[in-house]
């Protein structure tokens, strides 16, 4: 066994153990709302696999999660700390359904134009940020922040004013087109093949850090000054970083659009932009870390949500769940940095 | 547009902006203490939604406005105490701790409403603090209106103004804070213990914070929800950036930022024809531009967000 794979073994067994301790951290406030933690976790799991239905929903929601966390994977390792994925994402769902809507072309047109103006939308959107940044220096979490917030007061303004669906009184656009929709896979599971998609993308980010715009990013996470010593245009990666980063949110938006809701509403995000960071971080921001912690997310969201029509336990275990996750991942990062540190003074010593 | 634009209209408006600026100022008077210190917390927000909701139940359970305020101060320690932890212990990215803290925050608070209120049809309530008429200067037309007719916490926020400076400039915890802030190294050589000075300055931080947070709840919106703090940490700390590290600076930027939240209100209250929606991006873009401005000319401490060890150098 190499070095390289004794590492990712150690990682992979930490990333467990975090899970793990926040799991039963988890079940110890179950047992403080009076429920039994046992329970709890079992209506979770049969609320996530009990029937291919429900198989399907793991797949329908990991779709947007794995995708965001790509794109936000992307960024941080460049050490730009993208947590606009939520806005982004708002910001294509709305790109996609405006063209949708309102852009009389012939379909199959009107689709690649959808596509291309979802993914132009969030790109750009991270791309303000990044452009704030270099021009400006202006803090990106604080600015793609702040960008959440306007895109979804931006969304609720449309889906209460001029895009607001006339026949209801509910906070959603009327219906695209039902010639746009994506087909479905399995009878009338909501499975699309935006899955295909997902794949896809999938398979391209495995080898995305071998290209070489990948490798750029990459140094530039290592700091300004090696990556100006290497020859690379440090503002110009930083705008690509947060446009590649963007256009994910971007992607996953336009799928969501097109295969889930089928309009926008408000609240389409539904966290999506947290659960993002959580499983890029989880996943130690490596591609295979990062599939292995967005399937672990989609079994704890799907079965979270029947967990609380079953039991008598309310959500926000789930969400407790994945701030215990995030911060004992935060910890553990740094137990593996510092290890090797110490012992390397050691030696010199 | 021009009927409204009257004396009463300005009046409430700037009275609008002092309440409004407090909720903005405390956090952010903490986070100069932090900030000078070497340390970017971003984990206000959270901190701030721990003392919304912690401050909240306490009154709510004794009766006791101030007893509520203390319980909201607490919580905001305690849960910044994870922060330090975090950043100087462990010696994390204090962007990423940051991020982590207000996800779990966010968790955590909602569980905590639901565990001590349980689900219902109306959300539970609180009767606030009285304003408190200052004698003789609360009677000056328009003038007393706007600054001296507010509850009591909003004094007490702005009294920490000068207080916050005075610790700074003329003391010697203030002098370490700035010594560990921008030369680490130079400070322990003089045996300054810099994880204590740190940690201490991340705890009072998470104080304001706390305070903060508590104020939303037991003396402004009187309830709790999930979004109660609505980003208010992350302008707390982009109004620090564009002070430039300064008290007096910050309660400036902190009641720009009131105005622009008074005015979305104003504005709103009198059926102006923007749609509120639009009208409630006012602060965030706002922080946008202050960041703007500012993240260029700000002179920040020189240990920013770096992390401390003997070991290294």
């Amino acid at each position: 066994m190499n070095e390289k794979t004794r590492k990712t073994a150690i990682n992979a067994f930490g990333t467990i153990c975090m899970i793990l301790i926040a799991l039963i951290l988890g079940g110890i406030l179950v047992y403080l709302t009076g429920n039994s933690p046992f329970e709890a976790y079992g209506a979770m799991l049969r609320g996530a696999f009990s029937s291919p239905q429900r198989i399907s929903e793991l797949f329908v929601k990991l779709i947007p999660i794995l995708l965001m966390a790509f794109g936000v994977s992307i960024a941080y390792k460049a050490q730009l700390w993208n947590i606009g994925a939520e806005g982004q994402f708002i910001m294509s769902s709305i790109a996609a359904t405006a063209v949708a809507l309102y852009i009389n072309i012939p379909i199959p047109v009107r689709f690649i134009l959808s596509f291309i103006a979802s993914l132009a939308a969030g790109a750009l959107y991270a791309g303000l940020a990044g452009y704030l940044r270099n021009r400006f220096g202006a803090n990106e979490v604080i600015t793609t922040m702040m960008l959440n917030s306007i895109a979804s007061y931006f969304l609720m303004y449309l889906v209460n004013g001029p895009m607001q669906d006339p026949t209801t009184d509910l906070s959603q656009s009327p219906l695209v087109p039902e010639s746009m929709f994506f087909a479905r896979l399995i009878g009338n599971y909501r499975l699309h093949i935006g899955i295909f998609i997902l794949l896809a993308v999938t398979i391209m980010m495995c080898f995305f850090w071998k290209s070489s715009v990948g490798y750029r990013i990459n140094l530039i996470g290592q700091g300004e000054m090696v990556a100006t010593y290497a020859g690379i245009n440090v503002k110009q990666t930083v705008m690509t970083t947060m446009m590649i980063s963007g256009a994910f949110a971007g992607l996953a938006g336009w799928i969501e659009t097109f295969g889930i809701q089928h309009r926008i509403l408000d609240g389409i995000a539904a966290d999506y932009g947290n659960i993002s960071t959580i499983i890029a971080l989880l996943g130690s921001l490596n591609v295979y870390g990062i599939i292995a912690s967005a399937c672990f997310f989609s079994v704890l969201l799907c079965g979270g949500a029947s967990m609380q029509r079953m039991t008598e336990v309310p959500y926000s275990v789930v969400n407790v769940i994945q701030g215990l996750i995030i911060i004992l991942v935060i910890a553990r990062n740094m137990f593996a940095d510092r290890l090797p540190q110490v012992s390397h003074k050691e030696k010199k010593g | 547009m021009g009927s409204i634009l009257n004396i009463t209209f300005f009046v409430s408006l700037f009275a609008g902006m002092i309440r409004l600026a407090t909720p903005i100022l405390l956090p952010a008077l903490g986070q100069i203490y932090t900030q000078r210190a070497g340390i970017l917390n971003l984990g206000v927000e959270g901190t701030m939604l721990m003392g919304a909701i912690c401050g909240f139940i306490g009154a709510c359970v004794t009766q006791n406005l101030w007893f509520g305020f203390l319980c909201g101060i607490l919580a905001g320690m305690i849960y910044s105490l994870i922060m330090a932890w975090l950043s100087i212990t462990m010696r994390a990215n204090q962007v990423i701790a940051g991020i982590g803290m207000n996800i779990l925050a966010s968790g955590l608070a909602s569980f905590i409403y639901r565990l001590v209120f349980g689900i219902r049809a109306l959300p539970a309530k609180i009767t606030s603090f009285q304003s408190l008429k200052i004698p003789v200067l609360g009677d000056i037309p328009y003038i007393g209106t706007i600054f001296f007719q507010h509850n009591i916490l909003v004094y007490l926020t702005f009294i920490l103004v000068p207080i916050t400076w005075f610790i700074l400039e003329r003391t010697t915890y203030g002098l370490k804070i700035k010594a560990v802030g921008e030369n680490p190294r130079a400070a322990d050589s003089k045996g300054i213990d810099v994880a204590r000075i740190r940690y201490s300055a991340v705890l009072v931080g998470g104080a304001y914070a706390g305070a903060g947070g508590a104020f939303m709840t037991i003396a402004y919106l009187n309830t709790f929800t999930e979004k109660v703090i609505g980003g208010f940490g992350y302008i707390a700390v982009s109004v620090v950036i564009f002070a430039s590290f300064q008290p007096v600076r910050a309660m400036f930027g902190a009641m720009l930022f009131g105005l622009a939240s008074a005015l979305q209100l104003r504005l709103q209250a009198h059926g102006v024809g923007i749609p509120s929606q639009l009208l409630l991006m006012l602060p965030y873009l706002m922080t946008i531009i202050a960041l703007v401005i500012a993240s260029g000319k700000a002179v920040f401490p020189s240990a920013y967000t770096i992390p401390y060890s003997r070991m290294e150098r």
